[in-house]
């Protein structure tokens, strides 16, 4: 189980790069004609392709950059002839300390939602049409209108996010928008996903039965309904997270936050299949490795193990 | 329910209060001679390299502070020494020599040489396919090293602007530096403390040969975001954000702690005809075109204001622009009876391209194709996204939305007016005019020099295929006290490090 678990994840990670790989070349123009931005004639054109290697055919490109991945090697910048490791090590501090500001934010607020959400009630059914409301906001509206809120009529954190210019870690009010504009939307999409799961849960006999016996709400949700919430919910979680990196490109932009997905925006414009390639690996193993974690809590906490 | 309530609430007091802790450890105010400075920037493009595009912003505001170079502009717009203390012609105006300065060194200590000098030159003209052949008019191999303190440059042909040609982007490295992946010393005011994901930081370097600064810091951040950059002057985070959108410089209006700085006539996105294909290749076609924009209307659209019709010229800034020429003005019965004469009376269908690589060139297609249609012209606004429009539609289609950025007029002919440019958009391939700019160029009298380039440009907006109907100014948005920002066109913008602040 484990094993096949891990199989999966390994195909799915050289699926994804394969992908990746395959929709950069598929844009118009290459690198070398987006660093000369129309000037260059033909023959420099096939210079500057022959000095970064981009005259090779496509799939022998691909193999030399996998072949160097595994080395430990992944390339260098075909704009700026940097190390991708450098440029990218630049930026995935200040990404890495954004999505889990968001995910520390959104954990909770996703079973905070899900439990009345799911529960029936009239209150229930309002959070729940609120929440599928929320989830189908994008996120670049959430930040506009928190940053109108918050940083506009409240005054109480910066519009945009500067990183501190000594290389400082960012501070609170610094993460503050960005962090929720990320968090409320995932959260809100996670409570919907968990929403019909926490319903069957209630409605079962044993809850029903808790419930007659006048248990208060905090112990029914601990003990009767929550362990058997742990792997969905991580599942749920896994789904999430991926979607939550995803949208830290438009969010970081927006703020003017120097992250990770500010550079993926930008080196796909300038056709960096390096710094692409390299960007969206990274998402995809952190992504694959929740949905790995899920998968081994799975196994753990299932009950038809516990009978076998 | 209450509970939940309950819940959020206490979040939410808990998210204030730990930003409340947040702000007392991060707020504090940069101290009176630290500048900070927020200017465009792409992390995908961030170099260390000053002899390539000097396309990312930030990084060219960083070299103009860390590295010297051969020439500057003044205040009022003519070429002033820098590196290089002065400057001498040979008789045949293709060898010029310039002294440098005896007490410039590098940030380690070694002495700056004409070596250096010549070395940095060869590699800008190595790397001419990234920087639009910059220096293409210059001989850097039969270029020498004369002594240590005298370089001698020479151009291919008679060339009287060499000083000015060099201006501002000749950056001066060690001699021998080819590994670009981090920063190599330089020569100038300020020296690289650190450098890293958005912000470099740099600090004032004591024994430079030039007037020392008053700012003992600058901390240079990219931002991709227009508006992102504005944010950061309004809520105090930055006290300059270079290039704002018009937009943004209109909100700043009224408000007293800030100040907008203008630099006049530093961008224009003239519509760019074909002049070598059909309907463009006949005179009165390009003539109607020229005559039916709103030029006033444009401006206002497009720059919101922040700028001033145009009358066609395309360096009408350059001290060689003709004067007193008679402005043309909106006239659609004579556009008319120009497209009648030229056959295309009974309704013409064109493509306009266009794209939104900077703000406004969407904006100013679709008001011009609108101006067209009174004149009983149907222009198809085309849209292509940034990434690729200099590539498939830039120097490629027949009508287009076409960028400048403020050069000088010698610039303009040279990438786009000479025949043999493979860059000359407009297809404008008069063996006479190559001639007669070639020998304008040579001529080493300044008051003959500017009529003969002022009739030549004119030439091109009374027959050539540019409508250039304005200019935007270069916005920068300071907050009060912040003084000594360049205003000059072109590259001149980079310098900063005379600014002062008073709080």
């Amino acid at each position: 189980m484990i094993l096949r678990a891990l199989v999966r994840a390994v195909l799915l990670l050289v699926g994804v790069s394969v992908m990746v790989f395959a929709a950069t070349e598929a844009l118009p123009g290459d690198a070398a004609e987006a660093r000369t931005a129309g000037r260059a004639t033909a023959a420099q054109l096939a210079e500057m392709r022959a000095a970064t290697g981009l005259d090779a055919a496509v799939w022998r490109r691909y193999l030399e950059w996998a072949a160097g991945l595994l080395r430990g090697d992944a390339g260098v910048s075909l704009i700026s002839g940097r190390p991708v490791a450098d440029v990218i090590g630049q930026r995935l501090p200040a990404t890495a300390a954004l999505a889990g500001a968001a995910l520390l934010v959104t954990v909770p607020l996703m079973l905070a939602w899900a439990w009345p959400a799911g529960a029936g009630s009239p209150a229930g059914r309002l959070v729940a049409a609120v929440v599928t409301a929320t989830a189908a906001v994008p996120q670049v509206v959430v930040a506009a209108a928190l940053t109108a809120v918050f940083a506009g009529m409240l005054a109480w954190f910066p519009p945009i996010s500067l990183l501190p210019a000594d290389g400082r870690p960012p501070g609170l009010s610094v993460l503050a928008l960005p962090t929720l504009s990320l968090a409320l939307p995932a959260a809100a999409y996670g409570a919907m996903l968990l929403r019909g799961l926490v319903a069957d849960i209630v409605a079962r006999p044993y809850v029903r039965d808790a419930r007659r016996r006048g248990l208060p709400g905090w112990r029914i949700a601990a003990v009767y309904v929550g362990p058997f919430l742990v792997a969905p919910a991580l599942r749920v979680l896994a789904v999430v997270a991926g979607g939550l990196i995803a949208a830290t490109a438009v969010v970081e932009v927006m703020f003017g936050y120097a992250g990770l997905g500010e550079l993926l925006v930008g080196a796909v414009a300038n056709r960096d299949v390096p710094v692409v390639q390299a960007g969206a690996m990274l998402a995809a193993v952190a992504v694959v490795l929740g949905m790995l974690a899920a998968d081994l809590v799975t196994v753990r906490t299932d009950p038809r193990r516990a009978m076998t | 329910m209450r509970t939940r309530i309950t819940l959020t609430l206490v979040a939410l007091l808990g998210a204030a209060s730990l930003t409340a802790c947040g702000d007392s450890e991060q707020a504090t105010a940069a101290p009176p001679d630290t500048l900070r400075y927020v200017t465009v920037g792409s992390p995908a493009t961030a170099s260390n390299d000053p002899h390539g595009g000097l396309g990312n912003e930030s990084d060219a505001v960083r070299f103009a502070l860390m590295y010297d170079v051969l020439t500057g502009q003044g205040p009022d717009g003519r070429t002033q020494p820098r590196l290089a203390e002065s400057w001498k012609p040979d008789r045949s105006l293709t060898k010029w020599q310039f002294a440098l300065r005896r007490d410039a060194t590098f940030s380690d200590g070694r002495p700056v040489r004409a070596a250096d000098v010549l070395y940095s030159l060869r590699r800008i003209d190595r790397k001419a396919a990234e920087n639009y052949g910059r220096l293409a008019a210059f001989d850097l191999a039969a270029s020498r090293v004369v002594d240590d303190h005298t370089v001698e440059v020479v151009s291919r042909k008679p060339f009287a602007e060499v000083p000015r040609a060099l201006e501002s982007m000749t950056f001066i490295v060690p001699e021998g530096s080819d590994d670009f992946t981090a920063a190599v010393p330089g020569s100038g005011p300020f020296t690289l403390v650190s450098n890293d994901a958005q912000s470099a930081v740099l600090e004032r370097r004591d024994g430079w040969w030039g007037t020392a600064p008053s700012l003992r810091r600058i901390e240079v951040r990219a931002v991709a975001d227009p508006q992102a950059r504005a944010q950061a002057v309004l809520s105090g985070q930055a006290d300059v954000a270079a290039s704002i959108a018009p937009a943004a410089a209109r909100q700043a209006e009224g408000r007293t702690d800030l100040s907008l700085v203008r630099r006049p006539a530093v961008t224009m996105y003239p519509f760019v005809m074909r002049t070598d294909r059909k309907p463009f290749d006949d005179p009165r076609v390009r003539e109607a075109f020229k005559l039916a924009a709103d030029r006033p209307a444009l401006v206002q659209a497009t720059f919101l204001g922040y700028g001033q019709p145009q009358d066609d010229l395309l360096a009408p800034a350059d001290p060689s622009a003709p004067q007193g020429l008679t402005p043309r003005t909106r006239d659609v019965a004579k556009a008319r009876q120009f497209l009648t004469d030229a056959g295309q009376g009974d309704g013409l269908t064109v493509t306009l391209h266009t794209t939104t690589s900077y703000p406004g060139m969407d904006t100013a297609a679709t008001l011009f194709a609108s101006q067209l249609k009174e004149i009983g012209v149907t222009a198809e606004v085309k849209m292509t996204p940034p990434d690729t429009y200099f590539t498939t539609v830039w120097g490629q289609q027949d009508f287009y939305t076409g960028y400048f950025g403020g050069i000088p007029f010698f610039d303009v002919a040279r990438v786009s007016l000479i025949s043999g440019s493979p860059t000359n958009e407009t297809a404008w391939k008069r063996p006479e005019f190559d001639a007669a700019l070639d020998k304008a160029l040579g001529e080493p009298d300044e008051g003959v020099r500017n009529r003969v380039l002022g009739t030549l440009q004119q030439q091109v907006r009374d027959e050539g295929g540019y409508v250039v109907w304005g200019t935007g100014d270069g916005l920068d948005l300071t907050r009060s006290g912040v003084q000594g920002l360049p205003t000059g066109a072109g590259f001149g913008r980079l310098f900063i490090d005379q600014v002062r602040l008073s709080r």
